[in-house]
């Protein structure tokens, strides 16, 4: 019972998540939007900005937990 | 009570705790911290000098810097207060105490040698929260964090005694990296603000201390340090550099370690970061930044390791690997961490928006392209490591099965105010820019702006659920992430050992020859007395030979 609230919670959320993607990447192409640097004014930039930033950064952590991780008790 | 230093009524207080019975302790440290707020009603100028051997030290002053980090400052003091009612360990609630009224007393020192005074009072007493962690590890870590917090005094020292030397000027003021003393001081700040490479104390000792210990840390010695900087080196370059590599390089230590606690010490590295690039940049538009950013971030930051000090408290660990579920049994603190998360997040209507858009604006009106996408990147690095992680792990993430209470009522009520906050400033900005040292007309709620960041965020927590989907974000596993202390916890005793090991060898050796010689030649055997053996690993030891290096630099320095 309790696993399921957590799961139908999840769905939820990733539904909304998408369904406010699309509302983001669909207000750019209303209004032109302005910023400090032309790139950024580029339709969608700040989201496949972001979207690259998180995959990297994750990925470049888990890479780094080869030359960064140690036991538990390294230092004891 | 207009002459009285802020601060010292809480130092004061802090000294007759003991005396005090248990159940008013809290209520007559609130009341220190009302008097000492008293002192911001007196508006600017020079309140306290003191002649002393001829030379004037300015003990209080107040000016539209010191104003917004003595208001944030003596909040911050109350919020603790009221988290740590509980508290019952004197030690710990005198450190405490004392500790945020030295900070204060640093904010309004005039000179380099009353700061040096206060930056070392706030160093010695927050050592002992640390300590109060009181475990095997909170002691060690607490030694190493009172050395390298010394070390840092010590290099102000030098700088001042050789400015007082060069110029003959002692008093706080603009300074560049152009003078031998100016790097010193720098450098004095630098450790405090955790520059990169010099950071490793942070993630080593905040997370030692106990869970109410941890939140008074987080407010006042790296934010004192950003307040001696933005008043001593604003718009020296270097630091837009030395910021923008803080904002980023903490991120990837943030993704794999397991210790929440931990986590945001990182963050906290990492928010410190945009504050100094606020301070490099040096406009009046950046330097508002900064202190608007000190400001809000002193309380969501505090917010947040209240929430995960709640966990600790309940479940007796912070460590992602046993967390998950909670926020069935800890729905009230669940909520306020993800109002914490979300203005860190910087998630428009929350305070981190209102703030980091000065900082941004201020490098896009420079032109600072490079640096205006280093900290765009790093946006999307806060998200991920206290916007999701922290509340993901600890609260949802897995069902586990450990019945938990929620957090205690005066716990809750800190965190409900500081997420008030949060939420307040993020929707009335106009109350925190009126505080700022320059006055500006800003408006941070434009279209294209939350449009932007928006953007940004959200893609960004979709690519949050793109990796769960595919089980590509790394999970916890149980482990230490080395950090830039390894350097002298591993390091340098593993050179240091067997550098000493044969020192202590051919020395005794020597003695041996010795004792033969005295025999042959005089007849009777005289003994001498045995060097005892280094031990180069203890703190005590360390701190002996960096202190040592550093007197020396000093008297090279002078020469």
């Amino acid at each position: 019972m309790s696993k399921n609230n957590l799961k139908t919670f999840a769905k939820y959320f990733i539904k909304i998540i998408i369904l406010i993607s699309i509302l983001l990447v669909g207000i750019d192409f209303t209004f032109h939007r302005h910023a400090y640097f032309t790139l950024e004014e580029i339709y969608g930039f700040p989201a496949f900005f972001g979207f690259v930033s998180f995959i990297f950064i994750v990925l470049v952590g888990k890479w780094l937990r080869k030359i960064l991780m140690r036991k538990e008790d390294y230092y004891d | 009570m207009t002459n009285m230093i802020p601060g010292l009524w809480m130092i004061i207080t802090s000294i007759f705790l003991p005396l005090i019975p248990q159940y008013l302790r809290q209520p007559v440290m609130l009341l220190s911290v009302a008097a000492s707020a008293s002192s911001l009603l007196n508006g600017f100028g020079v309140f306290v000098e003191w002649e002393i051997l001829g030379n004037t030290l300015i003990l209080y002053q107040a000016d539209n810097l010191t104003l917004p980090f003595a208001l944030i400052f003596h909040l911050a003091s109350v919020l603790i207060i009221i988290y740590a009612w509980h508290n019952k360990n004197l030690m710990e609630n005198m450190a405490t105490l004392a500790y945020a009224g030295a900070a204060i007393g640093a904010l309004h020192a005039g000179d380099f040698f009353s700061l040096f005074i206060w930056m070392e009072s706030t160093a010695l007493t927050s050592a002992f929260i640390v300590f109060a962690g009181n475990t095997p590890s909170a002691r060690s870590s607490a030694m190493r964090y009172l050395i390298i917090q010394v070390c840092s005094g010590v290099l102000l020292l030098i700088g001042a005694s050789l400015m007082t030397l060069q110029t003959g000027n002692y008093l706080l003021t603009k300074l560049d990296l152009s003078n031998n003393f100016g790097i010193f001081i720098f450098l004095a700040f630098g450790i405090k603000a955790a520059f990169p490479l010099l950071n490793g104390w942070l993630q080593d000792s905040y997370p030692e201390s106990s869970p109410t210990g941890t939140v008074a840390l987080s407010a006042f010695t790296t934010k004192l340090a950003i307040y001696a900087l933005a008043r001593t080196f604003p718009g020296v370059d270097t630091l837009i550099w030395i910021g923008a590599i803080m904002t980023v390089f903490p991120v990837f230590f943030a993704v794999i370690e397991n210790d929440l606690r931990r986590v945001l010490s990182f963050s906290l590295n990492n928010q410190l970061g945009f504050m100094v690039v606020g301070i490099g940049i040096g406009t009046e538009l950046s330097l508002n930044g900064t202190v608007a950013h000190a400001f809000v971030h002193i309380i969501y930051k505090a917010l947040l390791f209240m929430s995960m000090g709640a966990v600790l408290h309940r479940v007796g660990t912070t460590k992602a690997s046993e967390l998950g579920g909670l926020y069935k049994y800890m729905p009230f603190t669940t909520l306020f961490c993800i109002i914490g998360a979300m203005s860190i997040s910087a998630f428009p209507l929350f305070s981190g928006f209102v703030a980091k858009s000065l900082i941004m604006s201020a490098l896009g009106g420079q032109g600072l392209i490079l640096i205006y996408f280093v900290l765009f990147f790093a946006s999307a690095g806060v998200l991920e490591h206290s916007g999701i992680k922290i509340p993901y792990f600890a609260f949802f993430a897995h069902e586990r099965k450990m019945k938990v209470q929620e957090a205690p009522f005066n716990m809750l009520l800190a965190m409900g105010i500081a997420a008030f906050l949060c939420i307040g400033i993020g929707i009335f900005p106009k109350f925190l820019y009126s505080i700022l040292p320059y006055s500006v007309e800003y408006q941070p709620y434009t279209l294209d702006h939350i449009v932007s960041q928006l953007q940004l965020l959200v893609f960004a927590i979709l690519a949050f659920l793109f990796l769960v989907k595919f089980r590509l974000y790394p999970s916890e596993i149980k482990s230490t992430v080395l950090n830039t202390d390894w350097f002298y916890r591993k390091m340098l005793p593993g050179i240091g050992k067997p550098f000493f090991q044969s020192l202590h060898f051919i020395t005794q050796k020597i003695y041996f020859i010795l004792n033969l010689l005295f025999e042959f030649f005089i007849g009777k055997s005289k003994k001498f007395a045995n060097l005892s053996y280094f031990k180069v690993t203890t703190p005590s030891f360390a701190a002996t030979v960096l202190i040592t290096i550093l007197f020396v630099m000093l008297i090279l320095a002078v020469i």
